[in-house]
């Protein structure tokens, strides 16, 4: 029996504005508001809703046959919230056909594993919390930020009680080995690692609607023929993606959701192939051999490797500072403060600073809402900057007692200001 | 096949140039050399200055020579065309005085002029001057005339200065014409001037069968303000001899306290300086330990003076006068921030320079520059906001800084000579097949 297992990222981080170098220490307002408010509207209008609506229809008509997994991060459930509470609505519905898993990961969809295992902890349990309260089911398998995986990793996270973690199939790790099997980490035992099957998946996510590939155009069929031959030598076939390839990456002119509406008839038709969530598979299925990663992995671009986020000058400064400050922000116990820090650890701040395909413009481009590398660590230092000094400045505004809430403070003094200026003038 | 000849017409060239126009040429000219036999015609020309493969006739030493030529047998330049009262007048170079401009107007035929008077003009220093266009009558006649005598199977212009010249060839000997276009009047004095020099570009560019911009902006001018057709465009970007010894020099000034932000290059409002003070001025509201050098002269100088006086900048801001070339490398390896706000800038070889010192630049979207240093900071040259900010980061983030300078010492690498030979050879044979 071969299973073939779907899982879909939901991830929306909170974008910063083009915070100006003469906004420090005057303005302490970071999000972009406006440009997340319409991304969310977007996605939710050409992706989350409709896809949801065709999963929820795929898992009706199949009556339990068809399942599938998400991991929807913190920030992305808390844009829902705020702003398409019929998104988290239709999660629901969904997560309570029984048939929907829903993964854990960190709340901020953060490389924190990286940089601070105790704020790592921190954020999957806050995110373990925020499943619990609005889907009610409690997370058992893990998944990390972009698969982000190695050896260490795995050590870590069935320490912290999980059955077992998602990755990506590595093939300089896996050695002429398929991913179609339940591997395990060295020195781990009882915890499963489940692989992404990274050709079968970019067929869906990146090539689908590509003229120039030679199997365009995909279609069901044939993607099920492809599957198909795998009976026999393969367990499960992982596919992982982001959830956006339907209606947003591939527009739903391309024919996707008519690609995901046949695809479970034709993979069924096959009687040694069925569906199964990740922690049915990792319950089911013994781990047939180790999966060996000394050197961190992820599911981002040709290397596959932490490159996306971590390659040049500006990515590593950022990364260094942002966690050089968890010590001093954790010290000042502003809920606040710490809130506004969480949201800068996001992966997607780091991301937009690479200048990996810069001059040829590509994926990193796509999804970067700055001009360029260059503009992304401008703004996200320029907020640092005045997030550092606002941290600093909160020690010695507590001592002397003065205003609670530095962050609402600057909203409030500013409007002070305006305020005592209006009296000044009436007189 | 037998090697390809080629007349060029040019202006400035190595040892005697005023701008970015010699050095382009004599590297383009230089690099050709491998591949083309050159004759390159020039109003004035050093005798001890010599490039392999390459004849150099300066019309300077053909009044020494006495040569002969008989007058009045070519026509001055292609007046037909040219709308001579057309609206009105701006200046060329920007420097001529006010009083000069009747002059020029007044100057460009060279009818009743002796042929001996016509390349006693040549005898004079300034290749430039307010005989500018009694300069460009005369050059018009007299390489017409020398060419009979040249064996070449394409020609190639650079600037407005040659292009009456190069089409009256054209006409005479139907050799394809090929015009390179370093800058434009445009460029030089508004997007809205319409004068002789225009016109003379317009002509040139209607009559070439390929025209060269130094970079696609300069492309995207020429049909937005000329009209030509977009077709026989095909910009070629200008090369640098970047010398990477000079990196190290600078690194050893990264802990001094006061940071110095550099602007070179004529003070003209072609070069946007208005719109330095205002960014200057942005910055100085958020950093107190830095200074602006605004290094170069020209006809706006006094303006910025005034402007630096008035807004109490004058600690702040400071001018160099003109510089020459080792001043200039003294001062690049000082610098911590270059900015370049031109409002139109054909390509700006000055940023490159500055590159070539792992400099950050900040430099204008309006340029050629933008395209060949991708890795660089850009806005809009109006945009001071912007362009503040981004000082303000080169200069306090070093992240920042470190990765500009090493990702665009790449981009220098491919800047280079060859690389634009090659395109103006595949727009020769182009032409000749």
């Amino acid at each position: 029996m071969t299973s073939l297992c779907f899982y879909f990222q939901v991830h929306q981080p909170f974008r910063i504005r083009q915070y100006q170098y003469d906004e420090i220490g005057i303005n302490h307002f970071y999000e972009d508001y406006s440009k997340n408010f319409e991304i969310l509207n977007k996605v939710a209008d050409k992706c989350y809703l409709p896809a949801n609506k065709k999963m929820l229809e795929l898992i009706k008509r199949y009556d339990g046959k068809f399942k599938i997994s998400y991991s929807i991060s913190g920030v992305a459930l808390e844009q829902f919230e705020q702003y398409r509470p019929e998104v988290i609505e239709s999660f629901r519905q969904l997560v309570d056909t029984g048939c929907v898993e829903i993964l854990s990961e960190t709340y901020y969809h953060s490389l924190s594993i990286l940089y601070s295992k105790q704020e790592f902890k921190r954020q999957v349990q806050l995110h373990t919390e925020k499943v619990k309260q609005l889907f009610g089911v409690t997370p058992t398998t893990f998944r990390n930020t972009e698969l982000i995986f190695s050896n260490e990793i795995a050590q870590c996270i069935s320490e912290m009680g999980f059955k077992g973690m998602l990755c990506e199939g590595v093939d300089r790790f896996l050695l002429d080995r398929t991913p179609n099997h339940v591997y395990e980490s060295p020195g781990v035992g009882e915890f499963k690692l489940l692989l992404k099957n990274y050709r079968l998946s970019d067929d869906i996510a990146f090539r689908f609607s590509n003229r120039e590939w030679k199997d365009y155009p995909l279609t069901a069929e044939k993607f099920a023929n492809w599957v198909h031959g795998h009976a026999g030598e393969a367990e499960c076939i992982n596919l992982f993606m982001d959830y956006e390839t339907f209606g947003e990456h591939q527009w739903r002119e391309t024919g996707i959701f008519d690609f995901l509406d046949s695809l479970p008839e034709h993979v069924l038709n096959h009687p040694d192939f069925n569906f199964k969530m990740p922690a049915e598979l990792l319950d089911s299925i013994p781990s047939v051999d180790i999966y060996d990663v000394p050197y961190t992995t992820s599911w981002a671009d040709e290397e596959r490797d932490l490159s996306a986020w971590n390659e040049n000058k500006m990515q590593k400064y950022s990364l260094h500072k942002i966690y050089s400050l968890e010590k001093a922000v954790k010290k000042t116990k502003s809920n606040e403060l710490m809130e506004i820090w969480s949201k800068l650890t996001t992966s997607d701040h780091f991301y937009y600073m690479s200048t990996k395909f810069w001059s040829d413009g590509d994926v990193h481009k796509y999804f970067s809402p700055f001009e360029s590398p260059y503009d992304a660590h401008i703004y996200f230092l320029n907020v640092l900057k005045d997030f550092e000094e606002t941290v600093m400045n909160y020690k010695k505004q507590e001592v002397q007692k003065n205003i609670p809430g530095i962050l609402s403070g600057g909203r409030q003094r500013k409007t002070r200001q305006y305020a005592t200026f209006a009296i000044k003038s009436i007189k | 096949m037998s090697k390809l000849k080629v007349l060029t017409l040019g202006w400035e060239f190595p040892p005697l140039y005023a701008g970015g126009l010699g050095p382009a040429c004599y590297g383009l000219t230089n690099a050709l050399s491998r591949y083309v036999d050159n004759t390159i015609i020039l109003p004035r020309s050093d005798q001890n200055f010599k490039v392999k493969n390459v004849n150099i006739i300066g019309l300077n030493h053909l009044v020494s020579a006495k040569r002969n030529i008989r007058q009045d047998k070519v026509d001055s330049i292609n007046k037909d065309e040219i709308n001579w009262e057309n609206e009105l007048f701006t200046s060329y170079p920007l420097d001529v005085p006010q009083h000069h401009f009747t002059q020029l107007i007044n100057s460009e035929k060279s009818k009743n002029m002796s042929m001996e008077e016509r390349l006693h003009i040549f005898s004079e220093k300034d290749i430039y001057g307010a005989n500018i266009m009694k300069k460009v009558a005369a050059y018009t006649d007299i390489v017409c005339e020398l060419a009979e005598n040249i064996e070449f199977d394409i020609i190639h212009a650079h600037d407005w200065i040659t292009y009456s010249a190069a089409v009256q060839l054209k006409r005479r000997t139907l050799r394809p014409l090929v015009v390179h276009v370093h800058s434009l009047e445009t460029d030089r004095v508004h997007t809205q001037s319409r004068n002789a020099v225009y016109e003379i570009e317009r002509v040139g560019m209607l009559y070439a069968d390929r025209v060269l911009p130094v970079s696609k902006f300069t492309k995207q001018c020429i049909i937005n303000h000329y009209g030509i057709a977009e077709e026989k465009i095909c910009p070629v970007y200008n090369g640098y001899d970047a010398d990477f010894n000079l990196r190290s020099r600078r690194k050893h000034q990264t802990a001094k306290k006061e940071k110095k932000v550099l602007f070179l290059g004529r003070i003209t409002a072609q070069k946007g300086p208005e719109y330095l003070i205002e960014t200057a001025q942005k910055l100085f509201t958020k950093m107190d330990n830095v200074k602006v050098c605004i290094a170069g002269t020209g006809d706006m100088k006094p303006h910025l003076e005034y402007l630096v006086e008035k807004n109490n900048l004058k600690n702040k801001i400071v001018f160099t006068g003109f510089l020459n070339k080792a001043g200039v490398k003294k001062l690049l390896s000082k610098t911590d921030a270059y900015i370049m706000p031109s409002v139109s800038e054909p390509f700006g070889l000055s940023a490159v320079e500055a590159a070539q010192y792992d400099i950050p630049c900040v430099i204008s979207k309006q340029s050629g520059a933008a395209e060949v240093l991708p890795n660089t900071l850009q806005a809009d040259y109006w945009d001071t906001d912007r362009m503040a900010n981004y000082l303000f980061a080169s200069l306090n983030y070093r992240s920042l800084s470190e990765t500009l300078t090493e990702k665009t010492h790449v981009n220098i690498k491919d800047i280079n000579w060859d690389a634009a030979a090659n395109c103006v050879l595949d727009n020769y044979k182009h032409l000749l097949n």
